[in-house]
C-alpha cells in the first residue's frame, strides 16, 4: 500500500510540470495560478474576485509575497501558468521571485495581473515599467477627478472615481454592455505611445489629473486627463497577456458590491460595474476569449482538390482555412469579416478578404499574377484584443512552358501562306523543270 | 512581522478608506445579505458541525430567520453524532454548541453517556485543546439541562493543569511539548478556565483567579494597534499551521475573555478605550469575504455588545460630506456595535478644526438635537465660521443616566473628517492677448466660463497671452481650488499644461510665447484652450472649452527638438487593410484577323501568277520518261519531294523536331537514290540528245 502512495506521489509530480505550461491551443485546460498577497486578509476581504476565478475552474494557490518558499519555476518547468500580484507594498519577494523572474514567465507566454495602489513599492513600480506602464512617481499621488468621482456620502476628496471610459471592444470586455461606472481609487498610470501592444482599457476622464491630494499642486501634474490610463492590458508578441491597474481595491468585496452614482448624474447604480467589469477582462486574460487558433490551410486550383507543387502563373486558385476561438471549454467558429489574405512576394501582389461560412471556414479564390518567384501564402490577423493569426505558407509561381503558349496565331497565317504557297510552287516548279521541252 | 503588519495594515485601509479612515459604521443590512451568501450549505448541510454552528451562531446574532431545513438537518447531523460512540470530543463539543441554538432534541441516555465520556476526556486530556473541547462540552450541557450533574470533582487540579500551558508574557502553549505560544492559544485557555469555574462543585481559590487576571493584564500588553485606534491581537507566524490571522486571534481572544468575565463576579479592571480598540477592529475590517471571518467578526461584536466590562458606543455619521447649497445639516447617529438601541443621551459638539491647520476651535461647543423619528443626532444649520473645505470635528457622549457610565464606554472623544462643498463664484474671468515690450492691451475678451460660446484669438511669438479670473466661497472669502489648469492643446495633439496661480484674490496666468517657444516646438497653428478648476470642496468644478488661439511662431532652427509622439488610436492600428487585386501584362496588340486573312489570300496571289505564267508558257512533260522503271524512280522522286513537304506541314501542325529529323532522315535517303537515279538518266537521255 505504501509503495503504491509512493509511486502515485511520484508519477505526479513527474507529471505535473507537463500540467502547468502556459496557455497552448493544444491543451487549453488545466490553468494554475498562484496569487501573491501581502496579506491572507486579502483572501478574505477580496473572496468575490477569488470565487468567481475559482468556479470558473482555475486553481488559485495563495502566498505571501515575501514567503521564502515560493517559487515559479522547479527544474526548468513552470510551476504555474498564471501569476496575480495582489501585494502592492512588497519591497522585495521572497523565494526565487524577482523582476527578471517575472518577465521570464511572462516571456514565456503566460499571463499577469498586477494590482499596484497608493505608495505602491518600487518593485511593484518595476514589473509595471517592464510590462509597458509607468505610474505616477510620487507615491503619495492619486488619481483626482473633481467632475468625475463617485458620489458617496462618506468621501469628499473625490480619490474615488467612476470611470466609464472603456475600450471598444467586445472581445476583452464581452458583449454585455457594462452600465454601471467603474468604482477606481489608486494611482494612475501612463501608456508609452510607442509601445504598441499595450492597450488603455479604462482611462480617467479628460478631468482628471494625478496629484497628492493633501497637498498643494505648483507645477503641472505629470499625467492629466484621459492620457492617464486606470487599467491596462497588454498582449505580447508571443500571445502571453497581461493585465495592470494602479488600484487593488478596485477588485476588493466592497467595491463589488457598492452602488455607485457618478457625479452629475441623476442615475444610482445599484452595484458597480466592478464585478462584471473584472470578471469580463480576467476571461480575456485567461483566454478564455479572443484566443484564435487557425487550422487546415488548404490551397488547390480552381476544380481541383490535390494541393499543388506549385502554380503557373495566371492559375486560377482556391484558398480556405478554419479558424476558431477559445471558449474556455471548447474551440467555436470565429466569425468575423476582416480576415485577409496576401500572395506576397517582397509586397503584397493580392490582398483579398476572405469570405466566411459563419461556421469557422475562411475562403477566397483568386487569378495567380502573371509574374514568377517564389511567393506566399500569408494570412496576418490582428484584430483589438484578439491574438495575432500569421500564417504563411511557400509556394513557388513558374511562368509558362514552350509548349503552353499559343500555337496558331491568326496574324501569322501571311507567313504559313507564304511558306507554303513557296513549298506548292517549288513542288511544281520540280515537274516543270525537269520534264518540261 | 512588521512588514505583514505593514499588509494587513495596508489592507485595513482599503477596506475602510471609502468610508475614511478613523470612521466606523456598526453593522448593518449589507452584513446580512453577505451572511446569507456566505453561509449556504452545499446540497443542504454544511461540511461539518463547526460550520454548522458558525451558520447558525451567525444568523442568530444577525436576526436571520433561520431557514427550517438549516435546523432540521443540522439537528440530524447533531443527534448522529452525538449518538456515535466514536465521536471526538471536538465533535461533540461543536455538535453541543450547534445545538444550544438549534435546540433540538437529545434523548437523555445519549446526553448522559456524553457526560461521562467527556468526563473521562477531562481527567485523561494532555493538551489544551483536549481540554478545550471536553470542559467546553461540560459547560454547553450544564446550559442546556440543568438536572445533568455535569460538577467537576476536581475542579482546581484541572484549573491548574490548563494554568500549567501559560507562559509568563501572557500567551499559552497548546501543549507542554510545544514551545510556541499563541494568543490565539490564550483565549482558548481562557474560555476554558471560565468553563471549569462554572462547573467547579465548590469555589475556585480566589488567587488562581488573580494570577489568571494578571495573564489577561500581561496579555493586553502585547495588544498591536493600528494608526485610526483599532486594536488586535497577533501571533507570530509559525510554520503557517496554527497561525489563525489576526481576525481569529483577537476574536479568540475576545471569547475566552468574555466567558471569564461572566463567571467571576470581579472587575476585570480592563481600560474602556482597550475595549473601544478592538470593536473598532472588528467594524474596520468591514464585511469579510470569508465564512470564517464573517463568523469571527460577527460572534466578537456579539460579545463585546455582552460583555460585562463596558459596552462600547460608536458614533455613526450618514453623511461626513455636507453641502452648503442644499443646507445639509450634520447628523450623528450612536449606536451599539451590532446597531442596536443605547440609552438616552446627548451628542455634543466640542471643536471644529480646519484640517491641517492647528489653529483654535471654529465653533463654540454645543449640543445636537435628538430626532425621535430618525434616532438621529441632528445639527441643523453650520455655524457660519465653516465654510468650504475639510474639517475635523471633535464629537463628546454624554449620557444622561449615571449608571450607565459603568455599563457603557462611550470614548473621550471623537474626531471625524467632515468636508463641507458649495458653490463657487467665479468672476471678472477675463482673457487677453498683450504686447510685450508695452504691455498694452492688443485684444481683451470677457469669459463666461458657464457658456458655451467659444472665442478665438490669434498671437505670435513676441506678445503675451493673460488669462485671470476670480473664485469666492460661498461665505464670501476667496478660494484656492487644488486644480487650476490652463491647457493648450495644438492640431497635432502636443498638449502643454499650466498651473494657474493666485495672487490673493485674484487668478492670472500670462504665457510668454516667447520664453514658450522652444517649449512648444515651434509648432504654429491653431490650439485649443481648455481650463479646468476643481476642488474637492467645489460643487460646480468645471473643464471649459475656451476656445482656440492661433499662434504664429518663426520656424524651428536645425537643433530644435522635436514634438514627442503621440499615442496612435488602437481602433485605427487594427482593422482590415485596403484589398489589393493583380493589374496582370496587357496582351499584345494583334491586326484583326479579317486583316491577317486578307494578306493570307495575297501570299497565295504569287502562286497563282507563277502557275498562270507556267501556262501562258505552254509548258508540258514531254520529257517525262516513257520507260518504265526511269518513270517508276520519276514518280518515286517526286512522291519523296511530296512526302518532304507534307512532312514540314505536319511539322507545323503537330510533330516536334526530333519526329520529324527521324523521318525526314528516313525520306531523304530515298529521295537521294530515287533522285540520283532519275536525275542521271536525265542527264544521260539529255546527253543523247545533244549527241546525236
Amino acid at each position: 500500500m505504501g509503495k503504491l502512495w509512493l509511486i502515485c506521489i511520484a508519477s505526479i509530480s513527474i507529471l505535473l510540470p507537463f500540467l502547468c505550461n502556459a496557455f497552448s491551443p493544444e491543451t487549453p485546460t488545466d490553468r494554475r495560478v498562484l496569487v501573491l498577497l501581502d496579506d491572507f486578509a486579502i483572501m478574505s476581504s477580496h473572496s468575490l474576485y477569488f470565487n468567481a476565478l475559482k468556479s470558473r475552474g482555475f486553481d488559485l494557490e495563495f502566498k505571501l509575497a515575501d514567503d521564502p518558499k515560493i517559487a515559479l519555476q522547479r527544474y526548468g518547468q513552470y510551476l504555474y501558468d498564471a501569476l496575480i500580484l495582489f501585494c502592492p507594498s512588497v519591497e522585495r519577494f521572497g523565494g526565487s521571485i524577482d523582476v527578471a523572474a517575472i518577465v521570464n514567465f511572462v516571456d514565456s507566454g503566460h499571463d499577469l495581473i498586477v494590482a499596484a495602489d497608493v505608495n505602491a513599492s518600487d518593485l511593484i513600480r518595476e514589473v509595471g515599467t517592464e510590462c509597458g506602464v509607468d505610474f505616477d512617481e510620487d507615491p503619495s499621488a492619486m488619481v483626482i477627478d473633481h467632475i468625475g468621482y463617485a458620489v458617496s456620502g462618506t468621501e469628499g476628496d473625490h480619490t474615488l472615481i467612476a470611470s466609464d471610459d472603456f475600450i471598444k471592444s467586445d472581445v476583452i470586455l464581452g458583449a454585455k454592455k457594462i452600465e454601471a461606472p467603474i468604482l477606481f481609487r489608486g494611482i494612475g498610470h501612463a501608456v508609452s505611445p510607442a509601445n504598441s501592444l499595450v492597450l488603455k482599457v479604462l482611462s480617467a476622464s479628460p478631468s482628471a489629473y494625478s496629484a497628492n491630494p493633501k497637498s498643494k499642486l505648483s507645477t503641472p501634474p505629470p499625467l492629466t486627463g484621459s492620457a492617464i490610463s486606470l487599467v491596462s492590458i497588454v498582449q505580447a508578441r508571443n500571445n502571453a497577456r497581461l493585465l495592470i491597474t494602479g488600484s487593488l481595491s478596485m477588485f476588493s468585496n466592497r467595491f463589488f458590491r457598492s452602488g455607485v452614482q457618478k457625479a452629475g448624474s441623476q442615475t444610482k447604480h445599484g452595484k458597480s460595474g466592478n464585478e462584471q467589469f473584472l470578471t469580463e477582462i480576467s476571461k480575456w486574460i485567461f483566454h478564455e476569449r479572443g484566443h484564435l487558433k487557425a487550422i487546415n490551410v488548404k490551397h488547390h486550383r480552381v476544380g481541383e482538390t490535390d494541393e499543388p507543387a506549385l502554380y503557373r502563373i495566371n492559375d486560377e486558385l482556391e484558398y480556405s482555412v478554419e479558424i476558431y476561438e477559445w471558449s474556455g471549454t471548447s474551440w467555436e467558429p470565429y466569425v468575423a469579416n476582416d480576415v485577409q489574405l496576401q500572395f506576397y512576394m517582397m509586397s503584397p501582389y493580392v490582398l483579398k478578404t476572405l469570405s466566411s461560412d459563419k461556421k469557422g471556414l475562411y475562403s477566397t479564390s483568386f487569378k495567380v499574377p502573371d509574374v514568377y518567384g517564389v511567393f506566399q501564402f500569408k494570412v496576418e490577423h490582428q484584430k483589438l484584443g484578439y491574438t495575432s493569426l500569421s500564417l504563411s505558407k511557400q509556394i513557388p509561381v513558374r511562368p509558362y512552358r514552350h509548349n503552353e503558349y499559343e500555337r496558331f496565331i491568326p496574324a501569322a497565317y501571311p507567313y504559313y501562306g507564304a511558306a507554303f504557297s513557296m513549298m506548292a510552287g517549288f513542288f511544281i516548279f520540280s515537274f516543270v523543270h525537269l520534264y518540261s521541252k | 512581522m512588521a512588514r505583514r503588519l505593514a499588509g494587513f495594515l495596508v489592507l485595513l485601509l482599503v477596506v475602510s478608506i471609502c468610508e475614511a479612515a478613523f470612521l466606523f459604521q456598526p453593522i448593518s443590512d449589507s452584513h446580512r445579505s453577505t451572511a446569507l451568501e456566505l453561509f449556504t450549505p452545499d446540497h443542504g448541510s454544511f461540511k461539518s458541525l463547526e460550520e454548522t454552528y458558525e451558520a447558525l451562531r451567525t444568523f442568530q446574532i444577525l436576526g436571520i430567520e433561520k431557514k427550517p431545513d438549516l435546523t432540521a438537518t443540522a439537528c440530524r447531523s447533531i443527534s448522529e453524532t452525538v449518538g456515535s460512540s466514536s465521536s471526538t470530543a471536538k465533535d461533540l463539543f461543536y455538535a453541543l454548541k450547534a445545538n444550544s441554538i438549534a435546540e433540538c432534541k437529545i434523548d437523555k441516555k445519549a446526553s448522559k453517556g456524553i457526560i461521562s465520556r467527556l468526563k473521562a476526556a477531562v481527567s485523561g486530556a494532555s493538551s489544551l485543546l483536549d481540554f478545550y473541547y471536553s470542559v467546553g462540552g461540560l459547560v454547553l450541557i450544564k446550559d442546556q439541562s440543568s438536572e445533568a450533574d455535569v460538577h467537576l470533582a476536581d475542579a482546581e487540579g484541572v484549573f491548574r493543569s490548563v494554568k500549567a500551558f501559560s507562559q509568563s508574557d501572557g500567551r499559552w502553549r497548546y501543549s507542554s511539548n510545544n514551545p510556541e505560544s499563541s494568543a490565539f492559544a490564550a483565549g482558548i485557555a481562557l474560555e476554558t478556565h471560565a468553563g471549569i469555574v462554572s462547573l467547579a462543585s465548590s469555589e475556585i481559590d480566589q488567587s488562581l483567579i488573580c494570577t489568571l487576571k494578571n495573564d489577561i493584564i500581561k496579555l493586553f500588553d502585547s495588544i498591536e494597534k493600528y494608526d485610526d485606534g483599532a486594536l488586535y491581537f497577533d501571533d507570530k507566524l509559525v510554520d503557517g499551521h496554527e497561525y489563525q490571522g489576526p481576525v481569529s486571534t483577537t476574536s479568540s481572544v475576545l471569547r475566552g475573555l468574555t466567558a471569564f468575565a461572566a463567571v467571576t463576579a470581579e472587575n476585570l479592571n480592563l481600560p474602556g478605550d482597550k475595549i473601544l480598540g478592538l470593536a473598532k477592529f472588528f467594524l474596520g475590517i468591514g464585511v469579510p469575504g470569508d465564512a470564517k471571518d464573517f463568523f469571527n467578526q460577527i460572534d466578537s461584536l456579539a460579545c463585546l455588545e455582552s460583555n460585562r466590562v463596558s459596552i462600547p458606543l460608536i458614533l455613526s455619521f450618514p453623511s461626513t460630506v455636507l453641502s452648503l447649497t442644499r443646507k445639509d445639516s450634520l447628523k450623528v447617529g450612536v449606536s451599539t456595535v451590532l446597531g442596536s438601541e443605547v440609552p438616552s443621551l446627548t451628542v455634543k459638539l466640542v471643536g471644529a478644526f480646519s484640517s491641517g491647520s492647528k489653529d483654535a476651535s471654529l465653533v463654540e461647543s454645543q449640543e445636537l438635537n435628538f430626532d425621535k423619528t430618525s434616532g438621529l443626532h441632528i445639527l441643523n444649520d453650520l455655524p457660519k465660521s465653516i465654510d468650504v473645505g475639510s474639517y475635523t470635528f471633535v464629537f463628546e457622549i454624554v449620557l444622561h443616566e449615571p449608571k450607565h457610565e459603568e455599563v457603557y464606554f462611550k470614548g473621550s472623544q471623537t474626531k471625524v473628517p467632515i468636508s463641507v462643498t458649495g458653490l463657487i463664484k467665479i468672476e471678472n474671468s477675463e482673457i487677453a492677448v498683450l504686447d510685450s515690450d508695452l504691455g498694452s492691451i492688443e485684444s481683451q475678451k470677457k469669459l463666461d466660463l458657464a457658456g458655451k460660446y467659444a472665442i478665438s484669438l490669434s498671437a505670435n511669438h513676441l506678445q503675451k497671452l493673460r488669462l485671470s479670473f476670480q473664485l469666492t466661497t460661498p461665505r464670501g472669502r476667496s478660494f484656492k481650488p487644488h486644480q487650476a489648469f490652463l491647457k493648450l492643446r495644438h492640431e497635432s495633439k502636443v498638449e502643454h499644461i499650466f498651473v494657474v496661480g493666485n495672487s490673493g484674490k485674484q487668478f492670472e496666468i500670462v504665457l510668454n510665447f516667447l520664453g514658450l517657444v522652444e517649449k512648444f516646438f515651434y509648432l504654429s497653428g491653431k490650439y485649443d484652450m481648455e481650463l479646468t478648476v476643481g476642488d474637492a470642496a467645489m460643487e460646480n468644478s468645471l473643464l471649459v472649452a475656451i476656445g482656440h488661439i492661433e499662434l504664429d511662431l518663426p520656424e524651428a532652427p536645425e537643433k530644435a527638438p522635436r514634438p514627442p509622439p503621440q499615442p496612435v488610436d488602437p481602433y485605427s492600428r487594427y482593422g482590415p487593410k485596403a484589398e489589393i487585386t493583380h493589374i496582370f501584362r496587357a496582351p499584345e496588340k494583334r491586326p484583326p484577323q479579317e486583316l491577317s486573312l486578307a494578306f493570307l489570300g495575297l501570299t497565295i496571289l504569287p502562286l497563282l501568277g507563277f502557275l498562270i505564267g507556267l501556262l501562258r508558257l505552254g509548258v508540258n512533260l514531254k520529257n517525262f520518261p516513257t520507260k518504265p522503271l526511269p518513270a517508276t524512280f520519276a514518280v518515286l522522286f517526286h512522291v519523296g519531294i511530296g512526302a518532304v513537304l507534307l512532312l514540314y506541314v505536319f511539322f507545323w501542325v503537330k510533330l516536334d523536331l526530333f519526329q520529324t529529323l527521324k523521318i525526314l532522315g528516313f525520306l531523304g535517303g530515298i529521295l537521294v537514290f530515287v533522285g540520283h537515279r532519275i536525275l542521271s538518266h536525265l542527264a544521260a537521255a539529255s546527253a543523247k540528245l545533244k549527241s546525236a
